[in-house]
Parts: C-alpha cells; sequence; structure tokens
C-alpha cells in the first residue's frame, strides 16, 4: 500500500508499507478521486523509509545476534514489525497529469494525501496513454515490465538525437537498430563508421546475406569511393582544405585562381593542379599549396581517371527505396578522416540544397575524433534544416558541447558510473538532475534510458532488441587462437 | 535443569483477556502514541518504586570480598517492560512483554512472551486485574484496580511475576537474576506470592539474586560507589541493617540487602540475595555468579540481555498499532498535542514525565 509523504516541487514522496515491487524508473499514478484527477510520477530513487528508532534496532541487533533464542508471540507481531521496518521511501518526480484518462500538461495542483490512491502504472498502460510509438514506429525494445517500446518515425525525424553510454553498454547497437528501422522504414542513412563496426550489418548474425543486404553500401574512401576534382568543386575543395589543412587566406586565392584557369582549359587533374602550383612563383605560396596538394593527393581520395570515381548521387540510387551508406573511416589517418568527413558534409549540403535527396539520417560515431569544434553548431541547425538528421553516438560526453545535448530532442543514455560524465550529461540534458545521476548509475548493459520526444517526454527504461545482424568490429586480438 | 519446558508454557490468559479487551474499542477509533525520531527511550511505563537509601556514616558497613567461583551453575535472567500504545475514547491501549535469558553453552539464549496488547477502560481494568491476578497469582480477593494509567505496569508486574514463578518452578541449582527487589508490595508483590516463589525456588536447589538499578544508596550524601575503591572490588557491602532501619517499618524485605560492586567502573548496585538462603551460601552465589556470568559494569550480562530482548523499540510500537489498526477495524485519528499547540517550539521534546504528559489528560 502506498501513500503520499510529501510533494516539494515536482518531487514527490511517497511512502509504501507493505512493501511492493517497485524499482527505480518505474511510474506511479497518484489518483485523486475527491478533484478526478490524477498524477503521473516516476520513481527516481528508492529507499527505506524512516522509520523513528530504527537506528536503535539496528544499534541493538548485534548484541542479541548471539543470543539464541524462541518467540512466543501468539499474535505474531514480528511480522508486522518486520513489515514497518522494510517499509519503503520512493522518491518521484511529477511527469504529467492525468484528466479523464487522457494527458494534461497543469501539474500545479496538489492531491489529497488522505484520500488519493497511489497505485504502480504499468508499462503498457503509460506507453498507451503516453502514445509512445503509436504511430509508423520502429520497435526499439522492452521495458522491464515486459511492455514493447517503438518510437515513431515523427519523433526522429527531422530531429537531432545522442546516443551515449560507457564502453560496452550497447551504444552501437542501439544505434545499427535505428539504423535497420530506418532502411525498413525506407529512410536513408549514411553512417561515419570510426571502427568499421557498420561494414557487415548487411549479414546475419551467421554470416549469412541479411535482409538488407542490398540496401547497405559500404564506401572505403581512397579504395572503392574515390571522386574527381571536379566532380569535388572548387567550393568543397576549398573549404576542406582551409578548414582541415589551415591554408592561408592569401594561397586560397591563389589556389582558387589556379583552378579557374584549369577549368576554363579544361584541363582540372591532379596532375596539372600539381604542376600549376610548381609553377606560383611567390616560393611561400608556393611551398603552402603544394604541402596541401600532397596531403590530398595521398589520401588516395581524388583520382583522375573516370571509371575508378564514384558520386554520391550515384550511391544516393543505389539507396533510393531506403539503405545506409557507410563510410567506413576505420584505420585512416586523423586528417584523411576529417577531409573525407568535411568533403561529405559539404557535399550532402549541396545535394539537400539541389533536392537530389529529400533528407538523410546521419549516424556520427565518435564525432569529436573527425567534427572540428566550429562544426558542431553547423551540424545542428543549417545542416539540420537542409535534411541532415544527426545521430551522434560517443562513450565520451565531454566531447559533445553542452548546447548540442541542450538542443538535442532524443537522448538515449546508457550506463554511466563516472561522476564527471554523469555530471556532465545531467547538466546538459532537460531532465532532472536527479533521473539521470540515479538511474543511469544502475542501468545494466543493453538498457537505456530514453529521454525525450522519442518517448514523449516520460523518461523510460528499455532494453534494446537483440539483432539479428553481424555487429562485432573487427578488432584484432592477440589471443585470437587460443 | 528443566529449561526445555519453557517454550510450551505460555500465558494464555494474556492472550485471551488482551484480545477479548480489544473487541470492545469504542466508536472504532485510537489516537496512537507519538513515536518521536529523537525520542530513542520510548519505554516509558517503568514503576519500579525507587528507593532512596542515605546512611548516617560507614563506619558500621561491612565490606565483603568476593572471588569468582568458576562451576558453570546456571544463570537465569528475567525482565518484562510494557508501552503505551495510544488512546482510545474509553481508555488506553498498551502493551506488555518478557524474556527469560540464561547461559548455555557458554553463549546466551532466550524465551520471549509477547507482546500482549490490551485495551484497558474505565469500566474493563477491574475486571481485568483481578482476573490475572486470579490466574497468575491464585489470589481469590478481589482488589480495586490502580488508575488506568497504573494499569499497564501492573500488568507488567504480573507477567514478571508470572516468570519468575516459572523459573524457580523449573529450574534447579541455578542462580535466578530478577530485575528489582525482593521487596514485597500491597497488590503488586503480594507477600504470599513472593514467600511462596522465593521457597520453591530454595527447595529446588536456586538462589534468588534481585539487582535493581532504581535504589539510590548514598552514606553521609556520598554515593555509595564513590566509596568503595576499585582496587577492592569485586565486593559487597552489607547495607542491610541500614536499610531495615529506614523502611523496615513500612516494607517487607525477603532479601539480605547489599550494595554489590561486582566490576571496575562508576556503578554499583542494590543487590538483594533471598534472606532464607545461609549468608554464606548467599555470597558464594555471587561468587559464583561473577565467575559464570560475564559482569560488565557490575551488572550481570544475562539480565542485561534479558531487559534489551524485553524492550520494546519504535518500530515495534508502530508495528502493534499498524495491528490493531488492521486487526480490529480501528480507525486511526491524530489529535493535536496539547503543549505542541500552546507551547509551539518551546514545548520541549524531553520534558514530558509521566506526570507532566497525564496532567492535561482528560482521563484523570
Amino acid at each position: 500500500m502506498m501513500h503520499i509523504y510529501k510533494i516539494d516541487g515536482n518531487t514527490l514522496q511517497v511512502v509504501c508499507c507493505p512493501p511492493e515491487d517497485v524499482r527505480k524508473g518505474d511510474y506511479l499514478l497518484v489518483n485523486d478521486a475527491a478533484t478526478k484527477r490524477g498524477l503521473i510520477a516516476q520513481v527516481v530513487n528508492t529507499g527505506y523509509a524512516n522509520i523513528p528508532g530504527i537506528l536503535e534496532d539496528i544499534l541493538r541487533e548485534p548484541s542479541t545476534d548471539q543470543v539464541m533464542g524462541e518467540d512466543l508471540d501468539p499474535l505474531e507481531m514480528k511480522t508486522y514489525v518486520n513489515m514497518i521496518k522494510d517499509a519503503k521511501s520512493f522518491t518521484c518526480k511529477i511527469r504529467s497529469c492525468v484528466v479523464n484518462e487522457m494527458l494534461d500538461d497543469d501539474i500545479s495542483w496538489v492531491p489529497s494525501r488522505s484520500t488519493s490512491r497511489v497505485e504502480k502504472l504499468s508499462d503498457e498502460k503509460l506507453i498507451k496513454m503516453a502514445g509512445v510509438g503509436k504511430y509508423h514506429s520502429i520497435s526499439v525494445g522492452i521495458t522491464k515490465g515486459g511492455a514493447g517500446v517503438s518510437i515513431d518515425l515523427a519523433s526522429i525525424d527531422g530531429k537531432l538525437n545522442i546516443i551515449t553510454g560507457k564502453k560496452e553498454t550497447g551504444k552501437s547497437h542501439l544505434s545499427k537498430l535505428l539504423v535497420l528501422g530506418l532502411i525498413s522504414r525506407r529512410g536513408i542513412c549514411v553512417v561515419f563508421d570510426v571502427n568499421g563496426e557498420y561494414t557487415n550489418l548487411g549479414y546475419t548474425s551467421e554470416g549469412k546475406k541479411g535482409p538488407f543486404y542490398d540496401k547497405i553500401i559500404v564506401l572505403s574512401p581512397g579504395e572503392n569511393f574515390k571522386v574527381t576534382l571536379k566532380y569535388a568543386g572548387l567550393n568543397v575543395l576549398l573549404r576542406t582544405m582551409i578548414s582541415v589543412l589551415d591554408l592561408p587566406a592569401t594561397s586560397a586565392w591563389e589556389f582558387r585562381r589556379i583552378w579557374d584557369y584549369l577549368e576554363k582549359s579544361n584541363m582540372l587533374s591532379l596532375g596539372k593542379l600539381g604542376g600549376a602550383i610548381q609553377s606560383v612563383k611567390n616560393n611561400y605560396v608556393q611551398d603552402a599549396l603544394l604541402r596541401r596538394y600532397e596531403s590530398l593527393v595521398s589520401t588516395g581520395f581524388f583520382t583522375d581517371y573516370a571509371e575508378e570515381a564514384n558520386t554520391l548521387e550515384n550511391v544516393l540510387k543505389k539507396v533510393k527505396m531506403g539503405g545506409a551508406l557507410i563510410f567506413n573511416l576505420q584505420n585512416l589517418p586523423p586528417t584523411f578522416r576529417r577531409i573525407i568527413v568535411e568533403f561529405l558534409l559539404n557535399k550532402f549540403s549541396q545535394l539537400l540544397g539541389r533536392w537530389v535527396v529529400r533528407a538523410v539520417f546521419l549516424f556520427a560515431e565518435e564525432a569529436h575524433l573527425y567534427l572540428r569544434e566550429t562544426y558542431w553548431d553547423d551540424v545542428i541547425t543549417r545542416m539540420r534544416h537542409l535534411g541532415v538528421f544527426t545521430t551522434f553516438v560517443t562513450n565520451q560526453p565531454d566531447s559533445i558541447p553542452e548546447g548540442v545535448y541542450r538542443q538535442a530532442d532524443n537522448i538515449f543514455l546508457f550506463n554511466f558510473t563516472n561522476e564527471n560524465d554523469l555530471d556532465i550529461v545531467s547538466r546538459a540534458t532537460r531532465v532532472d538532475v536527479e533521473t539521470v545521476r540515479v538511474i543511469a548509475r544502475e542501468l545494466p548493459p543493453h538498457h537505456c534510458l530514453m529521454l525525450g520526444k522519442a518517448v514523449e517526454n516520460f523518461p523510460l527504461i528499455v532494453k534494446v532488441n537483440p539483432l539479428n545482424a553481424k555487429t562485432m568490429g573487427e578488432t584484432r586480438m592477440f589471443f585470437a587462437n587460443l | 535443569m528443566e529449561i526445555a519446558d519453557l517454550s510450551y508454557t505460555s500465558p494464555k490468559d494474556f492472550m485471551t483477556l488482551g484480545c477479548g479487551s480489544l473487541k470492545n474499542i469504542v466508536d472504532q477509533s485510537f489516537r496512537p502514541r507519538h513515536v518521536n525520531l529523537l525520542e530513542l527511550e520510548i519505554e516509558d511505563l517503568d514503576y519500579d518504586r525507587e528507593i532512596k537509601a542515605n546512611i548516617a556514616d560507614n563506619k558500621r558497613l561491612e565490606t565483603v570480598g568476593l572471588h569468582p567461583i568458576v562451576d558453570d551453575s546456571p544463570v537465569f535472567g528475567i525482565d518484562t517492560s510494557s508501552i503505551e500504545l495510544g488512546e482510545t475514547k474509553d481508555g488506553i491501549l498498551c502493551a506488555v512483554r518478557g524474556s527469560i535469558v540464561w547461559r548455555y553453552d557458554n553463549g546466551h539464549q532466550y524465551t520471549r512472551y509477547g507482546p500482549f496488547i490490551f485495551h484497558i477502560t474505565e469500566s474493563n481494568k477491574r475486571v481485568l486485574y483481578n482476573k490475572l491476578r486470579q490466574a497468575y497469582f491464585g489470589s481469590r480477593d478481589e482488589v480495586s484496580a490502580p488508575s488506568l494509567w497504573w494499569m499497564a505496569g501492573r500488568i507488567r508486574n504480573v507477567l514478571e511475576r508470572w516468570l519468575q514463578k516459572l523459573i524457580c518452578h523449573s529450574c534447579r541449582d541455578s542462580l535466578l537474576l530478577w530485575d528489582g527487589s525482593l521487596t514485597a508490595w500491597t497488590f503488586d508483590s503480594p507477600v504470599s506470592v513472593m514467600s511462596e516463589m522465593l521457597h520453591v525456588a530454595r527447595n529446588r536447589g536456586n538462589i534468588t539474586l534481585a539487582f535493581s538499578k532504581k535504589t539510590k544508596l548514598y552514606v553521609a550524601d556520598r554515593r555509595i560507589a564513590d566509596l568503595i575503591d576499585d582496587r577492592s572490588v569485586p565486593c559487597l557491602l552489607k547495607i542491610d541493617d541500614a536499610i531495615h532501619l529506614q523502611y523496615g517499618s513500612s516494607l517487607c524485605f525477603f532479601g539480605r540487602v547489599y550494595a554489590a560492586k561486582l566490576a571496575p567502573g562508576c556503578f554499583s548496585f542494590r543487590l538483594d540475595i533471598d534472606r532464607e538462603v545461609p549468608e554464606e551460601e548467599g555470597i558464594h552465589a555471587v561468587e559464583r555468579l561473577i565467575g559464570n556470568d560475564l559482569v560488565i559494569e557490575s551488572y550481570p550480562e544475562t539480565l542485561r540481555l534479558a531487559h534489551i530482548t524485553t524492550r520494546f523499540s519504535a518500530s515495534e510500537v508502530i508495528g502493534m498499532q499498524r495491528y490493531i489498526a488492521e486487526n480490529y477495524g480501528v480507525r486511526i485519528v491524530g489529535r493535536p498535542d496539547v503543549r505542541q499547540v500552546l507551547f509551539g517550539p518551546y514545548a520541549g521534546a524531553s520534558t514530558q514525565n509521566l506526570e507532566e504528559k497525564w496532567t492535561y489528560d482528560a482521563y484523570l
């Protein structure tokens, strides 16, 4: 039996005696029959009720522990006393109000302490009431209570998502689940795969071709994905050289002049570009351009041969009815990685601007490894409006600027034990600090706390569905043969 | 030692009379006693009468040195407690419990009886008290019951005497430790009951020793403990004659009275040894006690454990209040605390002793 103990702000304290199986993350419904209203509150912390004299009991017990004895207790009072000692206290956060079975945002009222009934709200009922995954949705997992959780496509379409948690808690697993879910709904995904984890997503866990085998296009820059200079275009290339390779403004001006000349002469090729740079009279400019040119050439990403060159338009055609372009950035030097990402983001912006493609879902694993600081704002504002809907996946929450968290529409939070990490996430997310700090610390592997629009702002602990796909990255093992 | 019999004997009348009294709660409501978080000492119905003995000079006081004797003598300790649980429209709700602890195989064992809950009203207190007296004292004469507020203590006393009687009849060649004294009072410790119990105990080779925490012993206005040098402990100080001189006309002493300092420290206790036992044998019994039981701060561990096991804790009080509410369909109603209402923060939490608490109550 549960009773309201006190309400302070949006914090509700409930006392439960005899104790019921209510856990962190569960929802309670406080029904006030007199006002025909109810409060939905989530349990964020559990503990024992503050029973007077319990400390005395505990301190007294060791002296009687060594004493064997028998209780002739005809009223069986022991069960009552144990029940009192085990009485629990739940700290809850008020999430919403219910009026006539409909959700209401007005939580400014206080239910009656003496007549309100407090009961556990089943996950099924909450999900139904909140309308989570009501329409076109992707199934992501189940709650602790066994209720299936799906998220509406609308809640991730056009939205910014963050998947974060410590290593090996299941971040990439959820990310892959979302990718496959979006593909099944004809979504187009672009994945920056720094660990080569997504490259086998087309295969089942047994290593056979999976249902999305044809829709997973793995592109390894410099190997099966090269572009011509003409396709890259001056603007994209110049921006890349300036931002990634720190090309000075004077040299950039000279590079533009050379490019224009070669383009007009129909001589735009790597060889001619190199020759033109060699002929620059100012030694400083020549040297600066030459070093950047060599960096670009060394990536192997640019080619003069049309037959080995590719275009994003071409690969996008293959996933027109849904699919994923996996850009395998594994084993690439940091500079090369940044050149590729910069190139791709600029190019996608262009394509989206020209409506070549309607929108793409970008999955950026450990984005801090390849995304320069000034780009974060661009990704979450300008590019989002163009149609790049990003999901950041990271195990270093401090690598994502605080502003990005605040802009995030959905956060999928996996286990964190590090105080600093919890601090950063709890400060930045829009949900209360206690929910994040207490719940995230105790999440088991493959369980995540879903926050945001995907769960209609009712934080839910979800066990992520298993995936019938080859999901592991190809990590080289020393003892692989043992 | 026939201690195994203890668990088969239960004070059935406590159970039946207690449950019977609970069925008569009028208007089905009660006001539970407030259990204060800071109020660790919640056991309040302790009516052990206090004796203040101020002996004029110590010249006549004889110190008896003690030498521990280890002979595996069985040691039994008995204690009981009572507590107020709340008030009803007609009276009070209270609970009593008793415990017997004995040394066994270098450890301790206990049998605990209760709690037994009573609803005592002006209309049932006389019947209740006399029925218990009849059942456990074998007393046929009907006496008037005390004030409502002293009833819990009287019921506890009946339970304590019953447990003492049980032990006297069950044990052989043992040391029986009672909490309190071997002094007979008018109602709760009738001379006949005390006399019979001690007689049975003696016949079975037991020696009864009673430790009193309440008696305050002074010699020429100095605490008696201060007079006994730690170097001479363990020892007894014979104060029997002095106490007799002071209280002999009003009280019946079944015990020879000593001040006992059994271990170094700042405490000494009044110790009564069955008067009918030869003096040497009584002192020998104390030597067996300190040889076979742990003695800390002059108090035997067996009796300390008896006290601990019988004492009610705050959570037990709340548990019993819940039991009453659930099993007798009684509604719990809050009634404002007069002191808190009148004096607010100046009411004080620990200033409410028994008398103060009751002076404003309508039942008196």
